[in-house]
């Protein structure tokens, strides 16, 4: 015990007993809990460098220390510093905003291009939308904007000459997307538009204030864009269901905050009303339901999830889609899946392409640079029936004439 | 492993100290070399053979060159060959790929077939090892140190964990003592922890926050002039802080383990000229350039012009030691091209007759621009963030989102300790020389458990100087 009256020894039986604590009491939690010591489990593997990056990253996320104070720490930085760490961007007025989306609008074109070509998402696209022609089927593509790309305003007084601008990466793919001659759904266009309609704070945002997602008002735009250019092209045929709508506010804690993982964040934020609306079949009353047999089919992500899947169902983008069309639609999705997964989904299902006419495909922009997998070239699964309709023009603008020569 | 890693701290160390202590003395060099290995294989095991090969090869070229009874002859040929080797081994690893894809560039200008490049790993640390390697050679032939009297001995030298793969570079004659007999007091040891914690904190608390906002602006398509300075700034504090740190935990960790290493940081950025500044930055390089590439070019025995020149020669070989990349280059060369102006005007700065808060300031201003070399991509990238900080450049679209992420009251404040810490003088190695007493312990001990504290909490990690 005199040892511990001089600083010299106080000092260094506190390091140590921190640096030996930390271990031994994860040793002796994880004995009680029978399910093995993973400080062992280094000497069960082969000493390669990805084992032991695991073996690493295993300790780190199990160190009950870590566990203990890493949310105390993320809460005083986000209460007191106003830092969201490496997921979220604070913004004033309640407004949150998903970090890696806005580092991809602030990138470098060189600096975020990937390495490998396949990870260009123009060749994937272009070569997903040809599969799908000699099908018959047409593509039309629906890029989502980051919600950064409409309120820029709301993350910095800086940018409010920022409304209307489009990253350099998302459109330089647009451009490129338009050369191609592949049909694409400009939501950025849309939005932009209804911002500047609706004024800068309007309550009826697009977007939600702490989520990465899009409001219910814009899943409503969205649909009418889509619907509206589908009727133009003439790739769809007028339904005949009658939809009808019924108000139903959700509460939900954004994303945003959920993806902290810190629940003394979540407890200090209110979480949003959100004003859904569901759809409901006229004639029955009953809640939107997809169609099998629908002639369209929606590939997506968590956009298309949300209010679909989610709380309320069958609010969502899907369900207003059909409202729009007058028929029910038939859906896969898969959340941040947008740019490979859903299409790698997609070729192990091969009913989901039986009687489709046209394929929606739904991804969220931040995607072009950040895509789960990247944007590989992903085949089609075998035709269901061998009766498959020929191919078809699948380009842009459906009046040009076919080109010899060319695949349509 | 990294010093502030869960698996080193919680694991590595406690377990490596607890047996280090509990072996017989003549044992702990084997250990040291032992631990060594798994801390530096850790990355990649194959790492670890390399460096075992580098070692058995200059311990054997040390025999050779200290044989009883080889001549002068014999003994030049003998380091010549191990200077190739190792230096062969350097130059495959580290600027084989620059120089293939230099030499392609270069066949594609001309119309020429280019080749195809092999892809060649990096492994950590290698100029580090290298270069502690090399001066037990250069040592030895030089008769400046005796040959180390067993491998265990000398392995020890070359693989030690706490100055491994980011220095400071450790000459043996400096360590060679110490290798055989140290004092394991608890003076030292405690000393060693306060130093050790004092780092630990600079890398955790102050480099990895600098580093988001640096890497943020520098990432960035066309930043404003504004935000342009301020990544800069945010990288001038992580590099400082980063390797400083670093070099701080190294010295602990040797105290720990009985030895003393030199102080490799003197407050570099209250330096008032860009002489006196690579008098305090990375003192162990500097040291090591001059004695062993300076002095062997003739230093400043040949007349003036000789002097600039071999100025210039060692700031670019030093810039290209930091990486294969045209960016060191031209910092090395940008940082030669200043000392030899500052040699010609006497060993003062062009502004020497400003107050010393202007020199000091610009003196800083300096090593901003430099770092954007030694931190841009490349040579493009730097020139790009150039015209930004002159505001010539054009603005990105998006750019002023940038300041959503950059300006936040966390980054603020740790940029503003930060610029508190670097203009003062005192110093971690320094104040860690006295002995430790209680209102340190109260320092340190808080101070350790809120690093670990905010460890757990970050994702961004990265210690520049492994890269080099």
């Amino acid at each position: 015990m005199n040892r511990l009256r001089d600083p010299q020894w106080f000092l260094i039986l506190m390091f140590l007993g921190i640096i030996a604590s930390v271990p031994l009491i994860q040793t002796v939690i994880e004995a009680r809990r029978d399910d093995g010591v993973r400080a062992f489990d280094v000497f069960s593997q082969a000493p390669t460098a990805a084992n032991l990056r695991a073996y690493e990253r295993s300790l780190e996320a199990a160190n009950w220390a870590a566990q203990v104070s890493r949310p105390w720490i993320q809460f005083a930085q986000f209460e007191w510093l106003k830092d969201g760490g490496e997921k979220a961007v604070i913004a004033p007025e309640g407004w949150y905003f998903y970090k890696p989306g806005l580092n991809y609008m602030l990138a470098r074109i060189e600096k975020a291009k990937p390495a490998g070509a396949t990870n260009d998402p123009l060749p994937a696209i272009v070569d997903f939308r040809d599969q799908l022609a000699a099908r018959g089927i047409r593509l039309v593509l629906m890029p989502v904007p980051n919600k950064e790309s409409i309120y820029p305003d709301r993350l910095t007084s800086r940018a409010d000459a920022l409304l209307g601008v489009v990253a350099p990466r998302t459109r330089d793919l647009l451009e490129r997307l338009r050369a191609a001659n592949v049909e694409v759904i400009d939501l950025f266009k849309e939005f932009h538009e209804a911002r500047q309609q609706t004024g800068a704070i309007s309550p009826a945002s697009l977007y939600l204030a702490q989520d990465t997602h899009w409001s219910p008002v814009g899943v409503d735009l969205a649909a009418k864009a889509v619907a509206r250019r589908l009727k133009e092209l003439g790739w769809v045929q007028p339904g005949r269901v009658e939809y009808g709508e019924r108000s139903v506010p959700v509460r939900r804690l954004g994303d945003i905050l959920r993806m902290m993982q810190v629940p003394l964040i979540e407890r200090r934020v209110n979480s949003e009303t959100v004003p859904c609306v569901q759809v409901v079949r006229g004639d029955r009353g009953e809640l939107y339901k997809d169609a099998p047999e629908s002639e369209i089919l929606v590939l997506g992500d968590s956009f298309v999830r949300i209010y679909q899947q989610d709380e309320p169902r069958a609010a969502g983008f899907i369900a207003h889609l059909a409202k729009e069309l007058k028929q029910p639609l038939f859906s896969l999705v898969n959340d941040g899946g947008g740019s490979t997964l859903v299409r790698q989904e997609l070729r192990g299902r091969p009913a989901f392409l039986k009687n489709k006419k046209v394929v929606l495909w739904e991804f969220v922009e931040r995607d072009i640079g950040l895509g789960l997998e990247g944007w590989k070239l992903v085949p089609l699964p075998p035709a269901a029936s061998p009766s498959s309709p020929g191919p078809v023009n699948n380009s842009a603008d459906v009046n040009e004439p076919k080109k010899p020569g060319r695949l349509n | 492993m990294v010093f502030t890693t869960q698996v080193f701290v919680f694991y590595f160390l406690p377990l490596f100290l607890l047996v280090y202590y509990n072996l017989p003395y003549r044992w702990r060099n084997v250990w040291i070399t032992l631990g060594s290995y798994v801390f530096y294989g850790w990355w990649e095991p194959w790492f670890a053979g390399l460096m075992l090969f580098t070692t058995v090869m200059d311990f054997i070229w040390g025999k050779v060159i200290t044989r009883p009874g080889a001549t002068p002859l014999q003994r030049k040929l003998a380091v010549v060959a191990c200077v190739v080797t190792n230096l062969s081994l350097l130059g495959f690893f580290k600027y084989y790929m620059f120089a293939a894809e230099t030499l392609n560039q270069i066949l594609a200008a001309v119309g020429s077939q280019q080749f195809r490049v092999l892809q060649v790993i990096l492994p950590i640390g290698i100029s580090f090892y290298t270069f502690h390697s090399l001066t037990y050679i250069l040592d030895l032939y030089r008769g400046h140190a005796t040959p180390a009297k067993s491998f265990s001995v000398f392995s020890a030298f070359v693989a030690l964990f706490p100055d491994l793969v980011a220095g400071p570079i450790i000459r043996y004659k400096t360590l060679a003592e110490q290798l055989h007999e140290r004092e394991h007091t608890v003076s030292r040891f405690a000393s060693g922890v306060a130093i050790f914690i004092v780092g630990f904190a600079k890398k955790i608390l102050l480099a990895n926050p600098c580093g988001v906002v640096a890497d943020g602006v520098f990432n960035a398509a066309n930043p404003c002039a504004l935000e342009a300075w301020v990544g800069a700034l945010a990288y001038a504090f992580q590099i400082y802080f980063d390797f400083c740190g670093y070099s701080d935990m190294a010295v602990g960790l040797g105290r720990m383990l009985g030895f003393e290493f030199l102080k490799n940081f003197d407050a570099p950025y209250r330096s008032e000229s860009i002489t006196e500044l690579w008098r305090r930055w990375h003192i162990s390089l500097s040291s090591v350039l001059r004695d062993y590439l300076y002095f062997a070019l003739g230093g400043n025995r040949k007349g003036e012009g000789r002097t600039y020149f071999n100025l210039a020669v060692v700031m670019v070989l030093g810039g290209l030691w930091h990486g294969a990349k045209w960016n060191f280059v031209l910092w090395g060369a940008f940082h030669g091209l200043f000392l030899a102006f500052e040699r010609w005007l006497g060993k003062r700065s062009l502004y020497a007759a400003m107050p010393r808060p202007a020199r000091i300031g610009l003196t800083f201003l300096l090593m901003l621009f430099s770092w954007v070399l030694f931190r841009a991509d490349n040579l493009t990238a730097a020139m790009e963030y150039f015209r930004a900080m002159l505001g010539l450049g054009p603005v990105g679209s998006v750019a002023p989102l940038l300041a959503a992420t950059i300006y936040t009251p966390y980054h603020l404040l740790i940029l503003a300790v930060c610029a508190g810490l670097v203009f003062q003088p005192l110093q971690a190695h320094d104040w860690s020389q006295s002995p430790v007493t209680w209102p340190r312990t109260a320092l340190v001990v808080p101070l350790f458990v809120f690093s670990l504290m905010t460890m757990f909490s970050q994702a961004f990690n990265p210690f520049l100087y492994f890269q080099f």
